[in-house]
């Protein structure tokens, strides 16, 4: 079964060089450890601006984060942009003011901030534990975005690409008459975009997180970054074996990008709430990989049965898509 | 070399693909297995090279029934497709060194005796088979399918896409191949190279064998026996068509000189749409 396993490894490994895949991987991991550390790191992520409008002089203590406005309609143009909050004295007592984000918590989450602004010196001092900085957590985020959408789309790509691109060479069709088992052709290219998912991983983690905090989460890493790997480039590996060209295949790309990452990406990032959201998949291989990257295993083993079932059922199928596509008209 | 009994196959439960196909194959013989397009006999190939499974039947190659051996026997075959599938993005050698390393090293052929018996260009051994002309190609699909060695060889249209002259060079090697023992499954629309290179062949058509016999007997239990006679008389060419048994006794019209005579068998084409009431196409 394995003879000839080391040429496909080979010829795979050429197919990935000449698709300029590992460039594309080269390119990102510069570009995302480019944007974490020299903009996304240093940006100024103020909470909420806070206007007031007293006419009537009635605030005496006021934050240095308050930013007072000599008339109502001032106040109501620099909190309108649904951001911003804005206080209205005229009346004598406070006023919250703004344009709604459509998220109830956030909004009461702006209000209740702008008006503890207001009494500056009742503010309570948080006592400090733990050594992980607003830096710090901000690059395992943004990190974790960065990987977990470089696995999902652009691993998913990479393998689809290669295997349109042997389909339409014919190829495939050969390996059909050949004496080396259908298991070995699909393991050769999956453990390829597996190895190279690993080393794009560890390399994304150290380069962001630091080599300290970055080999500590490793482990985690690596291990979320195999499953979610492997299911992607199995679930790439079906989509090109079923489709017959590349055009469709980019609209059922554009179709997961969109409807399936989106959702996922909004409620494990943001404050948005969607009950459903539990049922899909791919929300609990992002939580996981967050999880990972504040260095914590997904302690549920009902998680892993589910994930190596999955990866065995993908093979399984993508294994008959294949089968059948050998047995194709030329 | 290859047993067929009675091989029933559909795609769908509904569509029945082959009705029955019983044949054999002898060692070292060519066979050539003709149909239209949509006869089966792309089905069958594909059966007997373990790419499908699913049929009823008994299906033997080497004596052995081929279920659950697929990769024994594909260790012992050779398969020429009709378009040549290779790696564009790889030169030559790199593609024959690729799909030799899947058989056992000792039955690999060397590849540079092939590229030589296949007359290819020393100078594009080493260069993309993007470059390549569909000739160039299609030679080294042939290499590909003879480095194993095999002892049965599956042709599909080899000659498709070749010059004259490399059509020649083909069924040189085909008859080369048949000379070692090599057994040979051609499958083809080319009435010229089933005539030039089968000893036997079937006609498929709808799923049924419609007939299986050497070309020259086919043609002789087809044929109408009759001569076509070229001549010259008072000067003017003439041409006549007699029944042969009539020159037994001699060219009984007048005529100043014979210029040819030739007799007027069917061609393969006649004698399939004949058995099929179709043509090859």
């Amino acid at each position: 079964m394995w003879r000839g396993f080391l040429s496909l490894l080979k010829k795979d490994f050429q197919l990935m060089w000449s698709s300029k895949f590992l460039l594309l991987a080269f390119g990102s991991l510069v570009l995302y450890s480019c944007y974490i550390n020299f903009l996304y790191v240093n940006l100024d992520q103020d909470i909420y601006p806070v206007y007031l409008y007293d006419p009537l002089s009635v605030q005496q203590e006021l934050s240095a984060d308050i930013v007072r406005v000599d008339s109502l309609e001032e106040l109501n143009t620099k909190s309108g942009d649904g951001y911003a909050v804005g206080i209205d004295m005229s009346s004598g007592t406070p006023q919250v003011t703004m344009v709604s984000s459509n998220i109830q918590k956030t909004d009461n989450y702006r209000a209740a901030y702008a008006l503890s602004l207001l009494s500056p010196s009742n503010q309570t001092v948080s006592e400090i534990t733990g050594k992980d900085n607003k830096e710090m957590k901000s690059r395992r985020e943004i990190t974790c975005e960065f990987l977990f959408f470089e696995l999902a789309a652009v691993g998913f790509l990479g393998i689809a690409s290669m295997l349109f691109k042997e389909k339409q060479m014919g190829v495939v069709r050969i390996h059909g008459v050949l004496p080396i088992s259908k298991t070995a052709f699909m393991l050769s290219k999956l453990s390829l975009f597996l190895l190279s998912d690993l080393v794009f991983s560890t390399f994304l983690t150290v380069i962001n997180l630091g080599a300290l905090e970055g080999l500590l989460v490793l482990p985690y890493v690596l291990a979320q970054t195999a499953i979610l790997s492997l299911i992607m480039a199995l679930v790439g590996f079906f989509c090109a074996v079923q489709l017959p060209d590349f055009k469709q295949f980019s609209l059922l790309y554009l179709v997961l990008a969109v409807f399936i990452t989106t959702p996922v990406f909004l409620v494990g990032q943001t404050g948005i709430a969607w009950s459903w959201i539990t049922y899909h998949p791919m929300y609990h291989l992002f939580m996981a990989m967050k999880n990972a990257y504040r260095g914590m295993p997904s302690a549920n083993g009902v998680y892993y049965t589910i994930c190596g079932l999955t990866i065995i059922l993908l093979f399984l199928l993508v294994r008959q898509a294949l089968i059948r596509e050998m047995a194709k008209e030329g | 070399m290859i047993a067929v009994e009675n091989l029933v196959f559909a795609y769908r439960q509904q569509i029945q693909t082959l009705h029955g196909l019983t044949f054999s194959v002898a060692p070292g013989e060519i066979f050539g297995f003709l149909g239209p397009n949509g006869s089966g006999k792309s089905t069958t190939q594909k059966i007997l090279t373990g790419i499908l499974s699913g049929y009823d039947g008994i299906v033997r190659l080497f004596g052995k029934p081929i279920n659950g051996r697929q990769k024994e026997l594909q260790e012992k075959i050779g398969v020429l497709f009709e378009f040549p599938y290779l790696y564009t993005n790889l030169s030559a050698l790199d593609n024959l060194n690729y799909f030799a390393s899947f058989y056992p090293a000792e039955q690999r052929r060397s590849i540079d005796e092939l590229l030589d018996m296949l007359e290819f260009k020393k100078d594009f051994v080493h260069k993309p088979v993007s470059s390549y002309s569909k000739g160039m190609r299609q030679r080294i699909s042939m290499a590909r399918a003879l480095q194993s060695n095999p002892k049965l060889l599956f042709l599909d249209e080899p000659t498709s896409g070749l010059d004259p002259q490399g059509a020649v060079l083909f069924r040189k090697i085909i008859e080369e191949e048949r000379k070692k023992g090599t057994t040979v499954f051609l499958t083809t629309h080319n009435m010229m190279d089933a005539d030039l290179l089968c000893d036997r062949v079937a006609f498929i058509a709808d799923g049924e064998i419609k007939v299986i016999d050497t070309p020259k007997k086919l043609k002789e239990k087809n044929s109408n026996h009759q001569v076509e006679i070229d001549y010259l008389y008072q000067r003017k060419r003439h041409m006549t068509v007699i029944e042969m048994p009539r020159l037994r006794a001699g060219i009984s019209f007048p005529y100043d000189e014979i210029i040819s005579i030739h007799s007027k068998e069917p061609t393969l084409e006649d004698i399939f749409i004949q058995y099929t009431g179709r043509g090859l196409l």
